[in-house]
């Protein structure tokens, strides 16, 4: 890293340490009343209460593990179901349309479906959770395997290669990273939809202990569930990041 | 000129042509790109074909490989009728940048074409390394293709299809885009790739100076519909010489063949 990047690191620390300073300003001035706003020094202290009392580990876990089968089957349907599509100029034709009105379709309209088909339940919430996570993936999906090189696909018949092999050498790696991006915006999607679903199905996760903090008054642990989500979405979305620069270093070498 | 192929089989004691065509002709969207186009080809002929552009030469290679079947006439290969691709047969494309995969290094790359041949993971590395000395690429294995040389791209796309172990070699224009001292070079290393070999190659170029160098015949299309124009037998002392050859009167007196011929076609 040379010195103009360090400084604008250091920069930038200085500028989110300003805002957590300005916070906390405000709270010790009560310009608003502190049963609605804690300072950062209550949220810190009920962070550390809540995990040593082990019942924010329990929360967090409930929500990155909704976040996590949500988003995992998205990806296998959506790569699945992406490839088959996108492969097959027919299909593309046919299917394009449903999905272009289907794609705008808010999720949250959906929700109350769920329900009513599935009840409170996790299987509900994976439902909703894949339902919402599915578009960015397969679009990306479809989007990489209708460009492949057809240049390739001429080395792969002269190779004779099988329709498995073609799918599993050429096509899906020059996908890769469509694909990749497409996961790393589900990502997102699959986290906000696990909180909204415990929210609605009081399923267990850090959705339902904001709602119940709230509704209970305890301002510092609502902050405190509010920033463990804030860095769920963070840290989820640099280890995607990595993930895909080592799997896709290949890339790197073309620039 | 229709009569190539059959001069060919009607001289007594010649071997039948390992690639034939037989009166073939190639009609896409209504329009012949190729029209009657008879000719063939001894295994281990060196052929070259040149044209002006959109005579349909690359069209012709195509249809040596498999990649279009003709709309009339046949396409035989060692007596068959050619229906798909095969691996006996191996294609240079000139768009090497668009034949490797960028995701896979030059060892992974030569792999592919051992994968499709059924060849275990534990004979594979020995037989690239020796692929990839070959074609004057040891020592890359590791690298992607983004990170060689266009000339070297194109050599290892070469490593490629020497890893078919081919019969037949079809080269679309492979040098079209390298500069001439890479050319030059890697003119000499398929001169000799493939005398060592013994495989059949036919080479599309638009450089009638390349063409008579390689081959053992250089065949000039006419365009609309594509068509053969001129045939010469290059009868030119192997092994070739970039100094000598191109000095040889022989040389010199074919270049001016087809220069004339290129030049009419143009008009």
């Amino acid at each position: 890293m040379n010195r103009g990047a360090i400084l604008w690191r250091v920069a930038s620390f200085a500028v989110a340490a300003g805002f957590i300073g300005l916070w906390q300003l405000i709270a010790n001035l009560k310009l608003v009343s502190p049963v609605f706003l804690p300072g950062p020094d209550r949220a810190w202290a009920s962070l550390v209460r809540g995990f040593s009392s082990g019942d924010l580990w329990s929360k967090l876990a409930g929500t990155l593990e909704h976040m996590a089968y949500g988003w995992l089957l998205a990806s296998i349907a959506g790569i699945a179901i992406g490839a088959i599509i996108g492969s097959s100029r027919t299909m593309r034709t046919y299917v394009a349309p449903s999905l272009e009105f289907l794609r705008p379709l808010p999720v949250s309209a959906i929700i109350p479906v769920a329900i009513a088909m599935l009840g409170l339940t996790q299987a509900m919430a994976l439902f909703v959770i894949s339902f919402g996570a599915i578009w960015p993936i397969m679009l990306a999906t479809i989007h990489g395997f209708a460009a492949v090189e057809p240049r390739l696909y001429e080395v792969a018949r002269s190779l004779q290669m099988s329709r498995l092999a073609v799918i599993l050498k050429i096509a899906l790696p020059s996908a890769s990273p469509d694909i990749l991006a497409g996961m790393r915006l589900s990502l997102t999607v699959a986290l906000i939809l696990s909180v909204v679903c415990e929210i609605l199905a009081g399923l267990d996760g850090l959705g339902h202990w904001v709602l119940l903090s709230a509704r209970a008054f305890r301002s510092a642990d609502l902050f405190a569930g509010v920033i463990l989500l804030g860095v769920t979405g963070y840290v989820t979305s640099v280890a995607m990041s990595l993930a895909e620069h080592k799997l896709l270093a290949w890339q790197a070498a073309q620039h | 000129m229709a009569s190539a192929a059959k001069r060919l089989d009607a001289v007594p004691g010649t071997p039948a042509p390992q690639i034939s065509f037989d009166a073939v002709t190639l009609q896409l969207g209504g329009k012949a790109i190729i029209e009657n186009l008879s000719l063939g080809v001894r295994a281990g002929e060196f052929l070259c074909i040149v044209g002006a552009s959109g005579c349909g030469k690359t069209t012709a290679l195509r249809l040596a490989a498999g990649l279009y079947q003709p709309t009339g006439g046949k396409v035989n290969f060692d007596g068959q009728p050619m229906r798909e691709p095969r691996r006996e047969i191996a294609i240079v494309f000139q768009d090497y940048g668009k034949a490797l995969l960028p995701w896979r290094t030059a060892a992974g790359n030569v792999s592919l074409a051992l994968e499709a041949a059924g060849m275990t993971s534990a004979e594979r590395p020995a037989r690239i390394e020796e692929l990839l000395r070959t074609v004057g690429l040891p020592g890359h294995a590791g690298k992607y293709p983004s990170e060689m040389s266009g000339g070297m791209q194109q050599r290892l796309q070469i490593a490629r299809c020497l890893a078919q172990e081919p019969k037949t070699l079809l080269m679309d224009e492979p040098f079209g885009a390298l500069d001439a001292m890479t050319r030059q070079g890697l003119q000499d290393e398929v001169l000799s790739l493939v005398a060592a070999s013994g495989a059949t190659v036919i080479f599309v170029t638009h450089d009638l100076d390349e063409a008579i160098y390689l081959g053992d015949r250089v065949i000039g299309l006419l365009p609309h519909p594509g068509r053969i124009g001129i045939e010469l037998a290059v009868n030119l002392p192997r092994p070739r010489d970039q100094l000598s050859t191109r000095e040889h009167p022989e040389f010199l007196r074919l270049r001016r063949q087809l220069f004339d011929f290129i030049k009419a076609t143009e008009q």
